[in-house]
């Protein structure tokens, strides 16, 4: 772990601006926003997997006193409200492109906000009830009369392929949406038929659900005399989600103000616009009268966008010493009733051989539709799934063909002289140690003395295991952003930014860049986000991308703004610009010792300063960073199992995460457990539920859907180390998906190795304590 | 939620004949059940008859060699009162385990056992202790009072006023508890009356059930052991998400097993 | 339709609600407390907790007409002026929260705790006494650090 002594800046661990509103309650969330005379929306949805509408009878609804509106696909289509403008692939140019094999395009089809045919899952909206009260708009919903014709569903993975699977979209004829190869299939055939041993997984890596705490919320007002629509509402950027309404409501960008205070998490589902956001919009623009929604958990459980839900059947070829030779394989990516997002899968298999020294590899890659909720990112999008696969067939191997886990993965990591490395998908990973970074973190969780603790354990009657999983994440993302600053002259720096945070802390961080750079106090730099009046780019949190490229433009604004302070103290000393020096906040011209904000007055002020001087002292950084980041680290997990029930106690849990450099290490650790927590929750317990038959969501509340609690985990042993980047400008890696991307493959390679005894080799996820129990007893 | 009309009533009299007046009125002790299914719109009702205002329906004592809970005594109070700790842990630890802290400072004993949840804790130590609930009528033997799925004895007006238990000679509880929803998945309640033993569990079945193989067995010795070789006949066991019913059979087993040792460990009062 | 009246941190308020009113829809949509937080709909999460007559319960499972007469804390009572409780000063001294939306029911539950179970409070306790409480973004790792030091606080406030 890097030791800081660091107070402010780069380093510091510096407690957080933020938290003073939060904890004293007044915080500003968006159900916490109202609007005198606002009305109140209600969705009714789709009780049906999937069904065609046949008829929807609205006349009783309308009658009750107090509903305003009941809104449907009719009207949708009628105001010429558009789909949801969906990019299914990332389009950042360190991605790998998913061309269809055959050549054609990858299948699209058009996400309306309202279901205008079909419902296609469970929750989709049918209607929108707009009255006086939520109660009284429930009660409106329950007088709506749909006549549904109920058609066969399909909501499993490995059956959406299958040929009689029932075709949630008949304009494509099947549920494949794509078909892509990636890698060299031939050379792959050709090490794998020289290979001395090959190791085989078939696993599905199941579907969770983000569950940010705040439910998803929004409020529209119209204004009639501009004829602009104001949208406050949580998501995981302000500008896209401005762009995106405008586009749906058929409305110039200039015309949707987004306004986003505080957002109650995010973890990538709710990352982009929804049905909702538009729907709000629509019917303030259409009733002309304030209207707000807030989703109930339950609600939330039918409408978030769902994650991961990733079938894979993968193979590593070794040879006789245990060198990877290839790797090759089948994903499935599940994106749900509509064509929303298959970058998961993209991100994914374009990293299946991780950070091993694996010569070549070739995956099939098909993105599929299924009578279930659409699926985007989640933490860490597509990296956590293909870790898992990876690290489990390592240990696989290790079991099966006699080879120690740790040495076989030492024998393939690749070398720090390796990189840069392309790996056989054409990735190229940057710099790092990553054999440093793993025998660290087994010292960290000290995998040497683990097998006194498993003695130990099984004396008290339980089944200790151990695991160890390295990852690399490749970080991408909207590759654009932008920081604008301002120098006041009464002693504050304005830091306009383009990327929001929901609970990551930019207040704080983002301000200690700018103290880095301008030698500023912290608490006179003001983040200011959120407002699409005010911040004009910027691509949102995603794919490590806040810290990255805010650390970049606020740098670059930074240095700009310091040129241009050292001309205007130039200026005022009568000095050469040339000679001028920027210290500990001031600029040293000839003797004098101006202040950053001496400077800023003064270019408020005088009348002699050229053009581009003059006040405000103000500089904007608008950059697009083509370059993918490649954080990387390893964890080490222990578990422990109580035979008798099967249930599984995680024992101690240690991370090493290289994040090039720690802008604030408080931050990067709470950011490394609560994603340890997201991954250790899909392992062992959290799991979206479908009925196979009826296409029922089976999990549709916390009654369910099990959240991991407080008293599901110990205190983690969370270090990180502090490589720089080479493809970053001050050596920063993102920190903020680490604590997922190996979680769900080293916690269950701990269970599966706590089972040993048992005969047991693989386990899908999550390893919940009947199925553990289930293995244990050699049970189907 | 269903609007409806509320009444906070300030004796028994008046709760029973607001009741009486209204089919589809209902009582709320705590609401920790109540209000969370109006909240969904699971169930719906004319009128809420809230028993917060009434005196005198709390409190734990001890009677002529039986302890008598008050109906509105809270889980908390059950979780921490000394007089419990000392005459019967094992219900003391019961309550200790139901819901959330923030649930057991509202939710009631009296709430809990008359909505007879399938998976709530409390029925299995009525059954188990061969409590006497008491009512605005009458007085209710355990073993008749959990009749169904969410199902009672007790008539529409009628109200749950205390619970009169048995001291067991050595008892306890064990909870293999519902990952999501904190319920029993198997809650084993074991008891050592005076001349047998009781085993009943909740969580398993459609209501509470006790298991006559187990008795007889622990009857005789009351050690673990005399569990082995015993095969229990157990009623039909549900099935869900997180439990199968085989599961759940072999939960059964081991968490009646915990309960015994646990009880089998404490000091015979 | 019916009245109620209560104190809500110190001041007496009264407002007329349905009776399907919860105590947490009363708090934010009445008094605008905002504060109090909804993060589920099946009394889990406790973002809504408050305390009631000294108390800590979930305020979207009481009803607003259930609280005739009581005595209401929510997070915006806690602080003195300018002075935080111990137990908010604690939270972020030991960064006990991310996106902020559940920690003023991690807050007011903590509280709770340490009024039943007292000011030294080890690991095991305070998680097993988090179970009322739901967060996505901590991991609980720092919320089980700030409550620790949050309950030893108080003990000298």
């Amino acid at each position: 772990m890097a030791a800081t002594t660091k107070t402010t800046g780069i380093g510091a661990a510096l407690r957080r601006k933020e938290d003073l509103r939060l904890i004293t309650g007044r915080g500003e969330f968006t159900d916490d926003f109202r609007e005198a005379g606002q009305l109140y929306i209600y969705f009714l949805r789709s009780p049906h997997a999937h069904a065609r509408i046949i008829k929807i009878d609205a006349t009783e609804a309308l009658a009750l006193p107090g509903v305003k509106s009941v809104l449907t696909g009719k009207e949708l289509l009628a105001d010429g409200i558009k789909p949801l403008p969906h990019h299914v692939w990332a389009l950042h140019p360190a991605d790998i492109a998913m061309p269809n094999v055959d050549g054609s395009e990858t299948f699209m089809a058009p996400h309306h906000a309202i279901a205008v045919d079909k419902a296609r899952h469970v929750g989709e909206i049918v209607a929108m009830v707009v009255a006086t009260s939520v109660a009284l708009a429930k009660d409106a919903a329950e007088l709506i009369h749909v006549e549904y014709d109920i058609l066969p569903s399909v909501t499993n993975t490995w059956d959406t392929v299958k040929q009689d699977a029932a075709v949630v979209w008949d304009e494509n004829g099947s549920n494949v949406c794509g078909d892509v190869e990636t890698g060299s299939r031939e050379d792959t055939n050709a090490a794998f038929a020289k290979a001395a041993h090959v190791a085989r997984i078939e696993t599905w890596v199941q579907r969770v659900t983000g569950v940010p705490m705040e439910p998803r919320a929004a409020l529209a007002v119209f204004d009639e005399g501009t004829g602009r629509v104001t949208l406050t509402a949580g998501s995981g950027g302000s500008v896209r989600l401005k762009y995106d309404l405008a586009h749906m409501l058929g409305m110039k960008s200039e015309d949707v103000r987004i306004i986003m205070k505080d957002v109650g998490g995010n973890f990538g589902t709710r990352g982009m616009i929804y049905a909702e956001f538009c729907l709000v919009g629509w019917a303030a623009r259409r009733l002309k009268t304030p209207v707000k929604w807030t989703a109930e958990r339950s609600e939330s459980f039918q409408s978030d966008y769902q994650a991961r839900d990733l079938a894979v059947t993968a193979e590593l070829a070794l040879d006789k010493d245990g060198k990877f030779l290839a790797m090759r394989g089948s994903n499935i990516g599940n994106a749900g009733a509509h064509t929303s997002n298959f970058s998961p899968l993209q991100k994914g298999v374009e990293i299946m051989t991780s950070i091993y020294n694996i010569p070549t590899a070739c995956f099939r890659a098909r993105p599929v539709v299924s009578n279930t909720l659409p699926t985007r990112p989640y933490r860490s999008a597509g990296r956590p799934e293909v870790m898992f696969v990876m690290e489990r067939l390592i240990d696989i191997a290790a079991r099966e063909f006699g080879f120690d886990r740790v040495e076989l993965r030492r024998k393939n990591l690749l070398h720090k002289e390796d990189l840069p490395f392309k790996n056989p998908f054409g990735m190229i990973y940057d710099n790092g140690d990553y054999h440093a970074v793993m025998e660290q973190v087994l010292e960290l969780g000290d995998w040497t003395g683990f097998e006194a603790r498993r003695a130990e354990a099984k004396a008290r009657g339980k089944l200790r295991g151990i695991g160890v999983a390295n990852y690399v994440d490749t970080a991408t993302g909207v590759p654009r952003e932008r920081a604008e600053i301002t120098v006041r002259p009464d002693g504050q720096v304005d830091v306009i930014i383009g990327t929001i945070s929901q609970g990551q802390g930019h207040e704080t961080s983002f301000a200690q860049l700018a103290t880095e750079f301008l030698h500023v106090p912290e608490d006179k730099v003001n983040i200011i986000t959120g407002d699409t009046d005010v911040v004009k780019v910027g691509g949102g949190t995603h794919s490590g991308r806040g810290m990255r490229l805010a650390s970049i433009v606020i740098w670059k604004a930074s240095n700009e703004i310091i040129a241009k302070g050292k001309r205007i103290a130039a200026l005022m000393a009568k000095a050469d610009p040339a000679q001028v020096t920027f210290e500990k906040g001031h600029f040293h011209a000839a003797g004098q010792s101006l202040s950053l904000f001496d400077v800023a007055r003064a270019a408020s002020e005088r009348n002699d300063l050229p053009d581009d001087l003059r006040a405000p002292l103000y500089a904007m950084s608008d950059e697009t960073v083509n370059e993918a980041a490649f954080p990387y680290g390893a964890h080490v997990c222990e578990v422990e199992i109580d035979p008798a029930l099967g249930t599984v106690e995680i024992a101690r849990y240690s991370t090493v995460d290289d994040v090039g450099r720690a802008v604030n290490p408080m931050i990067i650790h709470g950011q490394t457990h609560g994603g340890i927590a997201q991954g250790v929750g899909q392992a062992l317990m959290e799991e979206i539920v479908y009925d196979r038959q009826s296409g029922q969501l089976m999990t549709g509340s916390f009654m369910d859907y099990t959240m991991p609690r407080a008293d599901n985990f110990p205190f983690f042993d969370a270090g990180f180390a502090e490589i720089p980047c080479t493809t970053h400008p001050l050596g920063i890696r993102p920190a903020g998906e680490g604590g997922t991307t190996p979680a769900l493959g080293v916690t269950m390679n701990a269970v599966v190795d706590a089972l040993r005894d048992f005969g047991v080799t693989h386990m899908d996820m999550p390893a919940t304590p009947e199925k553990v129990w289930r293995a244990i007893h050699r049970k189907a | 939620m269903y609007d409806f009309s509320y009444h906070r009533p300030t004796s028994l009299q008046d709760a029973v004949s607001l009741l009486a007046k209204q089919p589809d009125a209902k009582p709320m002790s705590g609401g920790m059940s109540l209000l969370p299914s109006m909240k969904l719109r699971l169930s719906k009702w004319t009128d809420v008859v809230d028993l917060a205002a009434i005196p005198d329906l709390s409190g734990i004592r001890e009677e002529a060699g039986h302890i008598i809970i008050g109906a509105r005594t809270r889980h908390v109070e059950v979780a921490t009162s000394a007089l419990l700790h000392a005459k019967l842990p094992a219900l003391a630890e019961l309550a200790e385990g139901i819901g959330d802290p923030l649930v057991r400072n509202r939710g009631t004993i009296g709430g809990s056992i008359a909505n007879a949840d399938p998976a709530a804790d409390y029925p299995s130590s009525v059954v188990a202790l061969d409590a006497t609930i008491i009512t605005t009528r009458r007085e209710i033997a355990a073993d008749a009072f959990f009749t169904g799925l969410f199902e009672t004895a007790l008539a529409h007006d009628e109200l749950i006023t205390a619970v009169r238990y048995k001291i067991p000679k050595r008892a306890a509880y064990m909870k293999f508890r519902h990952p999501a929803s904190r319920y029993a998945i198997v809650g084993a309640f074991v008891a050592q009356m005076e001349g047998a033993v009781r085993v009943a569990i909740t969580g398993a079945g459609p209501h509470v059930f006790r298991i006559a193989a187990y008795e007889d067995a622990l009857t005789k010795t009351f050690s673990s052991a005399a569990l082995d070789g015993v095969t229990p006949k157990l009623p039909s066991l549900n099935t869900d998400l997180h439990a199968s019913a085989d599961y759940r059979a072999h939960a059964v087993v081991e968490m009646v097993r915990r309960a015994v040792k646990a009880a089998a460990a404490r000091k015979s009062i | 339709m019916p009245q109620v009246t209560m104190q809500v941190n110190g001041r007496s308020v009264s407002g007329e609600v349905e009776a399907r009113t919860l105590l947490v829809q009363f708090l934010r949509e009445h008094l605008e407390l905002t504060g109090t937080h909804v993060g589920c709909d099946t009394t889990q999460c406790g973002c809504c907790t408050v305390h009631v007559d000294g108390v800590g319960i979930k305020s979207c499972t009481m009803l607003a007409l259930a609280c005739e007469g009581a005595n209401i804390t929510t997070i915006e009572g806690l602080a003195k002026g300018d002075v935080l409780h111990p137990m908010q000063s604690a939270f972020s001294e030991h960064h006990g929260l991310q996106c902020g939306f559940c920690t003023p029911g991690m807050i007011m539950s903590a509280i709770d705790m340490v009024n039943r179970k007292g000011h030294a409070l080890d690991e095991t306790t305070v998680r097993k006494e988090l179970e009322g409480n739901i967060c996505r973004c901590t991991g609980y790792h720092n919320i089980v650090k700030a409550v620790q030091a949050g309950a030893a606080a108080m003990k000298g406030a």
